[in-house]
């Protein structure tokens, strides 16, 4: 049990407004942009600009939900940023960094035949990605484990790392165009992304309808204003969960969906064009 | 191979990049040390006993419309939840405050069963409108008490508690941070200290103790 007898600014940090930069997301940005470029001119290939966009892109939303002050709201003071980065870092980053990877790149970075290659592709296959994504959402948002981990910076950004990998590993089948790395196509890619964004409902809910807050360490946070209450905090972590990430979701697999009935569609015609045309001649 | 060395040592270089971004043991939040809230006791309740007698303190102090309240006296004959804190605190007092008033509400109790007192340290800042201001954003059936500092430390010692002191400036800019008992004390109908709720109690352990309280504690 720990509990505090004297009211004091110290160990507590009281929140302010007050610009504070953290070095290391920084460093970590530029060291992600540098691999990616670095990789182009060791290959001697030139760069998509269209790639490096959202290589650029998926970095600079890292970045922005990891430095002051979403980094700092979202690791003890609100769970609706705590929410907003994890669907930030699930949902944009990545998908984005993802997407920036042409074929060459990825089979320099994870070799067939290598360890790397075995060990993403089993982890990629969709069912197991499925469940790994599924149990890192749970996982990560269960009050022990947020009021465990994210009381000190390294389990928070343990946490951090945790939804990134999964998110990495979650969107890579259904991304990726590589049919033999696991990639999936139209309708199961369809059925895949809603399954998760139902089983998303289940945590969203808990949030959104908990009357008590679940969560010790944004309850017990300084309140950044008066009046603000950890529940209705709560209440809007569980909305933006279900909205924002399941809105997402669905309009990813709408977009899927409509390509592939279109790409069926087209397909169909043809075929029965080329029917015609044979049985007419 | 010499392509993968490459690869290897950049991936290394951002991992180690994001372990400096991450590493530290600093807690994110000064809710780093209580998160956990308190543990049931056997008997039921989340607030620790007491295991020296103590009671109200037998001095007056005045009420935000401008009346004398002796606190032995005008509390006794119910329950009651007495906090000293100043309405400038940024952070343990306004979360237990806030965590009693949603408590009573959800629990239904009802402020004439149990009074909930707040005692202001920090007479210099906290006028009876802004104790007022203070507390109608938790809920203005709140009782708020100010008097002269050495009033509110006969209190305090007559509690057993040490008195306020000033910590050094508010890093928000709001004057002084000024330390101080954080513990929420509560007392009989009788006036008697029975237990008391550190910082790092949770909502849900007042939701659990309230309803013990009307029903152990009253006359």
């Amino acid at each position: 049990m720990n509990v505090a007898w004297w009211c004091s600014s110290n160990p507590g940090q009281v929140w302010t407004w007050r610009y504070t930069p953290f070095v290391g997301v920084w460093l970590a940005a530029a060291a992600l942009l540098g691999l990616y470029l670095g990789a182009h001119r060791r290959a001697g290939r030139p760069v998509d600009p269209r790639l490096l966009r959202r290589w650029v892109a998926g970095v600079a939303v890292m970045a922005v939900v990891s430095e002051w002050p979403l980094g700092a709201l979202g690791a003890g003071y609100l769970a609706t940023v705590g929410i907003g980065r994890y669907i930030a870092l699930t949902f944009v980053v990545a998908p984005l960094l993802l997407s920036a990877i042409p074929t060459w790149l990825l089979d320099r970075w994870l070799p067939h035949g290598s360890a790397r290659w075995t060990a993403t592709r089993w982890l990629t296959r969709w069912p197991v990605a499925l469940l790994v994504f599924n149990a890192v959402l749970f996982g990560t948002h269960l009050p022990v484990a947020i009021d465990t981990l994210k009381v000190y910076q390294v389990g928070s950004f343990a946490v951090d790392a945790a939804h990134l990998l999964a998110g990495l590993v979650w969107w890579f089948p259904a991304m990726r165009r590589e049919a033999d790395r696991g990639a999936i196509r139209e309708p199961l890619r369809a059925f895949y992304l809603f399954a998760s964004s139902i089983l998303m409902f289940v945590p969203a809910t808990f949030l959104a309808f908990s009357p008590l807050p679940l969560y010790g360490l944004y309850e017990l946070a300084p309140p950044l204003w008066l009046g603000f209450d950890p529940v209705r905090d709560q209440q809007l972590a569980g909305v933006l969960m279900n909205v924002v990430g399941g809105l997402a979701l669905w309009t990813v697999i709408a977009i899927g969906f409509m390509r592939w009935a279109r790409a069926e569609e087209r397909a169909d015609l043809e075929a029965r064009r080329a029917a015609g045309r044979s049985a007419a001649g | 191979m010499r392509r993968t060395g490459r690869a290897g040592r950049a991936a290394l270089l951002v991992v180690a990049a994001l372990v400096v971004a991450g590493c530290s043991t600093a807690p994110s939040s000064s809710t780093a040390l209580s998160a956990q809230g308190l543990t049931q006791a056997d008997d039921g309740w989340y607030g620790l006993p007491l295991t020296v007698e103590r009671s109200l303190p037998d001095v007056t102090l005045t009420t935000t419309s401008g009346r004398p309240f002796r606190l032995d006296t005008e509390l006794a004959g119910g329950p009651t939840l007495l906090f000293f804190g100043y309405s400038s605190c940024p952070d343990i007092c306004p979360v237990h405050l806030a965590s009693i008033a949603s408590a009573m509400e959800q629990t239904r109790t009802r402020y004439d069963q149990v009074r909930v007192v707040f005692v202001s340290v920090d007479p210099a800042r906290d006028t009876p409108e802004r104790i007022d201001t203070f507390l109608d954003h938790f809920d203005d059936r709140m009782i708020g008490l100010h008097a002269a500092l050495p009033v509110v430390e006969e209190a305090l010692t007559q509690l057993d508690l040490p008195g306020p002191i000033v910590e050094g400036p508010d890093p928000r800019g709001e004057g002084d941070l000024i330390g101080h008992p954080a513990q929420v004390i509560g007392f009989d109908a009788e006036g008697r200290a029975r237990r008391v709720w550190p910082f790092g109690t949770r909502r849900s352990d007042w939701v659990a103790d309230l309803p013990r309280i009307v029903a152990d504690w009253s006359a």
